[in-house]
């Protein structure tokens, strides 16, 4: 598997082409836009709106990685696999 | 009466700093579709001095010392000749011209300046400080983007990003990133006291210099004024009592800033604070602070945006998550390809390097997933069944076939695997050791293999 290997000259590559890139400059529409108010009380900043959508947790970031459906799929998946390994070594 | 007028006298009567601005903002409204053309035909160039020194001195209970009224009287007959400029676009197409507008718009932020330094202009006033940099810079760029225009129709046949066309591009935007950081040193410098300082208007003038900076690709040049902000901290306000406009988008820029110096650990804090005090309603600038917030979080925690979170933000949706499953999932194919695939936006957005780092998190979710297959060992006197922690590196070679979809023919090279194992066991993402000669993984015990994921 030589997966690694090109991951790091692909990693180079992408790192030397950003330098390349920073001339380009973000476009118009991507710039940050003025608010159409100076200033807002606390309940309408986004973290009064997300806590009053989500009950009282802020649900921005995923918890948990499980994923009981697939984890059978991937126990019969690797056993095949782990066969060729075997026969191959 | 003469919307303009209105604005500045009643600006002037109330000791509005909303109002005034108003006066000097540029463009027509809603109300007042022809706003500026009643206020340009309401004298001449010959008298635009006479008939403001008038009007202004009419205003009933305010008598401006004389030398701040001779500087409001220049400053609106400035503002009276950029006026006439603008209704050309309207009256006379073919000889009205944004760079017209823009050096005509410099004079009035030149007179601006000189009134704050010179004739003691009140602190309320501020806001037309702000209108004036804000169109400064507006104006300057549509000059630029029209001198360009005009060169390369002038000369055709030339490379699009030829150097001769490139050079000078930013002209106007360069010199009022100029003038723009005189402004920023009016506000800084201010010796006032505390309530009647222009240090209240710092951070604005911050973010219209980083927009201009950002604009002309001279964000080093941000970190300038940084340093300027920091050694005069203590004389600063509390970031909490400025108005959130200012300081969410202040926020934002610092943010971006670290994240482009792959500071990613300082840029989620400022990040995160822009998110947490945005107006709820600013759905594009939400949208911009998490395009950076979201790979910032990646590296920092190495967890997933929730789907919640990219469900308002189609255009977030559509960037980060073929991205995301991938990372979930542990496929390391779809990974690459993913990456692949977004990576033209990926390297604009200059966001590609922290998210290459989510390959390792890919890696750690697969071997992960070899975890938990392994299941349970045998209770023994009655302790809870604790999970196999000695794993055959061969599971993990199996796993990594799976991930890239390794076809029939090509061999694991267990080597390769085991070097894969202990990066992320170097960097934290995995908690174990690698015992060589069983050609063993004895991971930790007690939910600690995987830091952070539960197992």
């Amino acid at each position: 598997m030589s997966n690694n290997q090109s991951q790091d000259s692909k990693a180079a590559e992408a790192s030397q082409q950003t330098q390349q890139q920073k001339p380009t400059i973000l476009e118009e529409d991507d710039e940050f836009e003025d608010f159409p108010v100076d200033d807002w009380p606390e309940n309408e900043t986004e973290q009064a709106a997300g806590a009053t959508a989500n009950g009282k947790d802020l649900h921005l970031w995923e918890e948990s990685w499980d994923d009981d459906d697939a984890a059978e799929d991937f126990s019969k998946q690797l056993k095949e696999e782990l066969k060729k390994v075997d026969s191959s070594r | 009466m003469d919307s303009i007028l209105k604005d500045l006298e009643e600006g002037q009567r109330l000791g509005s700093g909303p109002r005034l601005a108003a006066a000097l903002t540029p463009v027509d409204t809603p109300e007042y579709p022809d706003r500026l053309k009643s206020f340009y035909n309401f004298t001449n160039a010959a008298q635009v001095s006479s008939s403001l020194r008038y009007y202004l001195s009419q205003i009933r209970g305010v008598k401006l010392p004389k030398q701040e009224l001779h500087a409001w009287v220049d400053i609106f007959s400035a503002y009276w000749k950029v006026v006439g400029e603008l209704v050309k676009f309207e009256e006379s197409p073919s000889s009205a011209s944004w760079v017209n507008v823009y050096d005509s718009w410099k004079d009035v932020a030149n007179l601006l300046i000189r009134a704050y330094s010179n004739s003691g202009f009140d602190n309320w006033t501020i806001p037309c400080l702000y209108v004036v940099g804000k169109y400064l810079r507006l104006f300057a760029s549509k000059a630029d983007a029209e001198t360009s225009s005009q060169g390369s129709a002038a000369f055709p046949d030339r490379f699009q990003d030829d150097i001769t066309t490139d050079f000078g591009k930013n002209a106007k935007l360069e010199e009022a990133a100029r003038v723009l950081n005189r402004m920023f040193t009016l506000c800084l410098n201010d010796r006032a006291p505390r309530e009647d300082s222009r240090k209240w208007g710092i951070y604005y003038m911050t973010n219209l210099l980083f927009k201009t900076y950002f604009k002309i690709n001279a964000v080093g040049l941000s970190k300038n004024l940084l340093r300027a902000l920091n050694a005069q901290s203590i004389d600063l306000p509390d970031m909490e009592d400025f108005p959130r406009s200012h300081i969410v988008t202040f926020k934002y820029f610092v943010g971006v800033i670290c994240f482009l110096d792959e500071n990613y650990a300082e840029a989620e804090e400022h990040l995160a604070y822009a998110w947490t005090y945005c107006h709820k309603s600013a759905i594009k600038n939400k949208e911009l602070i998490l395009t950076y917030l979201v790979p910032c979080h990646l590296v920092n925690t190495h967890t997933l945006p929730s789907k919640t979170l990219l469900h308002d933000f189609p255009r977030l949706e559509k960037l980060y998550r073929p991205l995301c499953d991938c990372i979930r999932k542990g496929d390391l194919h779809g990974f690459d390809a993913a990456m692949s695939a977004g990576e033209e936006e990926f390297v604009k957005r200059r966001i590609y390097l922290p998210l290459e780092r989510g390959r390792d998190i890919a890696l750690r979710n697969l071997f992960r997933k070899v975890f938990i297959a392994g299941g349970l060992e045998e209770a023994k006197d009655e302790q809870p069944p604790v999970r196999r922690t000695r794993i055959p590196v061969a599971e993990f070679a199996a796993a990594l076939r799976i991930g890239t979809h390794a076809d029939e023919r090509s061999r694991v090279d267990i080597d390769e695997v085991e070097c894969l194992l202990s990066n992320l066991i170097y960097k934290g993402l995995m908690k174990g050791y690698i015992a060589r000669e069983r050609g063993m993984i004895v991971l930790s015990k007690g939910g600690a293999a995987f830091p952070g994921t539960g197992v």
